[in-house]
């Protein structure tokens, strides 16, 4: 169980980190987004797109790699490109579609259209195969106990920086403070001042980075996959609704919770020789959560029912 | 009067998309008929056990796939056959009908086991909880190769349901060249569906069917008026359950081996691409929709063709799914009641 403490740590600060985008998008837009997933991947895609070396085989088109292959800038410029694409999807579809009183069921259909959509964009330009960034080896070493290679360690410290910054930014900025009065009351937050419309935009962007740079340091960590989004956005949901979906720092804890369990069940003794199996135990820890606390550990009774 | 163009512009779009497959195919346009009305009817059948959910009751089920597994699976056990990578051949098993109940029920019960925690909560949840339900339900049938086969499947079954193939069947099959056993699959799959229309249509005029219909619109009065709208609620989830469950046998039947890699997630979305076409609501829409969807599925493998040189398994499937995300998207935003179905009877907003 224990040498699997650094990937449930890694697979922890992934899934907390993409809960936490995808419950803010949920209690700012009330939009359940299904292709939450796809953002995620579209982060690692375009990392891979713009980082990969010219031997690559990975997309049938050919290598574009104006970054010079940089692999610090190539995420920084795919993140930045994520959230213009959570922008347009604001811009284009979301924002057209609350305008004309779409219901939310129709809206929840719709993203999952989306999400089937873009995810076989992404199989039909990029290969089925799962493919690594052009990174060198490195081999794990012994931090106090927890197997980690150095690389990851990096990526452990860059993602909690990036879960602290998150956290002051909502809470001490004032677009972050918008944002979370918006999810509380959207009503409120309009006779207070607050143009929605805009706050709105502003956080389809903001999540839609957050998911970017989550499947980026997903890609790092394991590889880079067409179908990556929808595998890890079971365990999102999983996440946000254990922690109490539209919260956020509920729906940070609640996935890195699912995060550890489903690498640590790994080592459990009854799974000896199941390992697929890891991750219908996060996804019964849902169900089960849903049966007794339905509004997660940190939810408000209001948002289930 | 409305209704009477509905079913107009029905009848138009099957002359156009049969006449598509008449223009673009030469040769063997028999044998593609068949296979492609045999999964249009399997998979217009399970639509139809989404419609129960969605379009009579106003559930939101992206789990279906777990209920035709489980039915499927339930059912083939049952009956003799071949398991896994050994095929351990399993001679005894019980009758066929006797087995297809019993996976029906196993589907049903799946059904109330799932709706107990979900249907008290918000209809968003219950997405959530039924499409995470069919993924635990893949993983535990591909990790228990015991008892399911895992990848290697299940094999030799379709005996049970052959060798009550009459023989006209068998000659019609030879003299149009076409697949015997398929055709046989097809025509009770169109039977079934017959049986299982007219069977819903007694049920929703019958006091249960207007009081399922008046939980979708408005709950509080329902249950003011002494009802208990969970557990009626939870039968419906049941009955599209168990429909759902049989069109699962069918599909195992169709392929003639069970695989779990068949009811992955987009099984599911293929569905729901079937009744939004078709029309949520309707009685017939989802087989109408499940038709004209496989049409429209078979002409994005010529458009692949446009785009790739020699296009291989995945840029074929790349093309299609593309497609299938568009097609439901485009039919949300533009028609959401589909071809058939009734737009005053969509319910489109939970709150």
């Amino acid at each position: 169980m224990i040498d699997q403490l650094g990937n449930g740590l890694l697979l922890g600060l992934i899934v907390a980190i993409a809960s936490v985008s995808l419950s803010l998008l949920y209690g700012v837009t009330r939009i359940v987004n299904f292709a939450h997933g796809e953002i995620i991947a579209l982060g690692a895609v375009l990392t891979l797109f713009f980082s990969s070396s010219p031997e690559s085989s990975f997309l049938y088109l050919d290598r574009y790699s104006p970054l010079g292959s940089s692999f610090i800038v190539s995420s920084v410029a795919s993140i930045l490109l994520c959230g213009v694409f959570g922008a347009l999807l604001e811009l284009c579809l979301f924002r057209p579609l609350r305008k004309h009183n779409y219901g939310n069921v129709a809206v929840l259909v719709i993203t999952i259209g989306l999400s089937i959509f873009l995810r076989h964009i992404f199989l039909l330009f990029a290969s089925a195969k799962p493919t690594s960034y052009a990174l060198d080896l490195q081999k794990r070493e012994d931090y106090f106990g927890i197997q980690l290679t150095p690389r990851n360690v990096q990526v452990l410290i860059i993602g909690i920086i990036v879960m602290i910054l998150v956290g002051l930014f909502l809470s001490y900025t004032k677009t972050g403070k918008a944002m979370r009065a918006v999810r509380d009351s959207s009503e409120l937050a309009s006779v207070s001042g607050i143009n929605s419309d805009y706050i709105i935009t502003l956080t389809w962007v903001f999540s839609s980075m957050l998911a970017g740079f989550t499947g980026i340091i997903q890609g790092v960590i394991n590889n880079v996959r067409w179908n990556m989004g929808f595998l890890i956005l079971l365990l999102i949901f999983a996440g946000s609704i254990l922690g109490g979906i539209g919260t956020s720092f509920g729906a940070m804890f609640g996935g890195f919770i699912i995060g550890m369990l489903v690498q640590l069940s790994v080592g459990l003794s009854f799974m000896d020789g199941h390992t697929e199996a890891k991750n219908a135990i996060a996804l019964a820890l849902m169900i089960i959560i849903l049966l007794i606390r339905p509004q997660g550990i940190f939810g408000s009774k209001e948002r289930i029912s | 009067m409305r209704d009477y163009k509905k079913y107009l512009i029905a009848f138009g779009l099957l002359v156009i998309s049969f006449g598509y497959i008449l223009m673009s195919n030469e040769t063997g346009v028999a044998r593609i008929f068949v296979n492609l009305l045999t999964f249009a009817g399997i998979y217009g059948l399970a639509a139809i056990g989404i419609n129960v959910h969605f379009g009579w009751t106003g559930l939101l089920n992206f789990g279906h796939a777990a209920f035709m597994g489980i039915g499927a699976y339930t059912t083939i056990l049952l009956i003799p056959h071949a398991l896994g990578r050994e095929g351990v051949v399993i001679e005894n098993g019980l009758p066929l009908p006797i087995a297809v109940i019993i996976g029906m029920i196993a589907a049903a019960l799946l059904g109330l086991l799932l709706g107990l925690p979900t249907l008290r909560l918000r209809g968003d949840y219950l997405a959530i909880v039924t499409i995470a339900a069919a993924e635990i339900f893949r993983l535990l049938i591909r990790d228990f190769e015991d008892i399911t086969g895992g990848v290697y499947g299940v094999i030799q079954f379709s005996d049970a349901l052959q060798d009550l193939r009459p023989n006209f069947i068998t000659n019609l099959a030879t003299n149009i060249e076409v697949s015997s056993s398929q055709l046989w699959v097809g025509v009770i799959t169109w039977i079934l569906i017959l049986i299982t229309l007219l069977f819903l249509n007694r049920l929703q005029n019958s006091p249960w069917g207007r009081a399922l219909r008046a939980v979708r619109e408005d709950e509080d009065a329902v249950r003011a008026l002494g009802k208990n709208a969970v557990w009626l609620k939870l039968q419906s989830f049941m009955l599209g359950a168990s429909i759902g469950g049989l069109s699962g046998i069918l599909l195992a039947f169709n392929y003639g081996t069970l695989q779990v890699s068949t009811f992955v997630p987009v099984l599911t979305f293929y569905l729901w691409a079937a009744l939004i076409l078709g029309g949520v609501g309707s009685l017939a829409g989802p087989a109408l929709g499940a038709v004209i969807f496989w049409v429209i599925i078979s002409g994005t493998d010529s458009l692949a063709e446009v785009f790739f040189e020699n296009a291989n398994g995945q840029q074929l499937a790349g093309v299609r799914f593309v497609f299938v995300g568009l097609l439901i998207m485009f039919t949300m935003i533009f028609t959401p009641s589909g071809i058939l179905g009734k737009k005053e009877e969509l319910l489109l907003d939970i709150k």
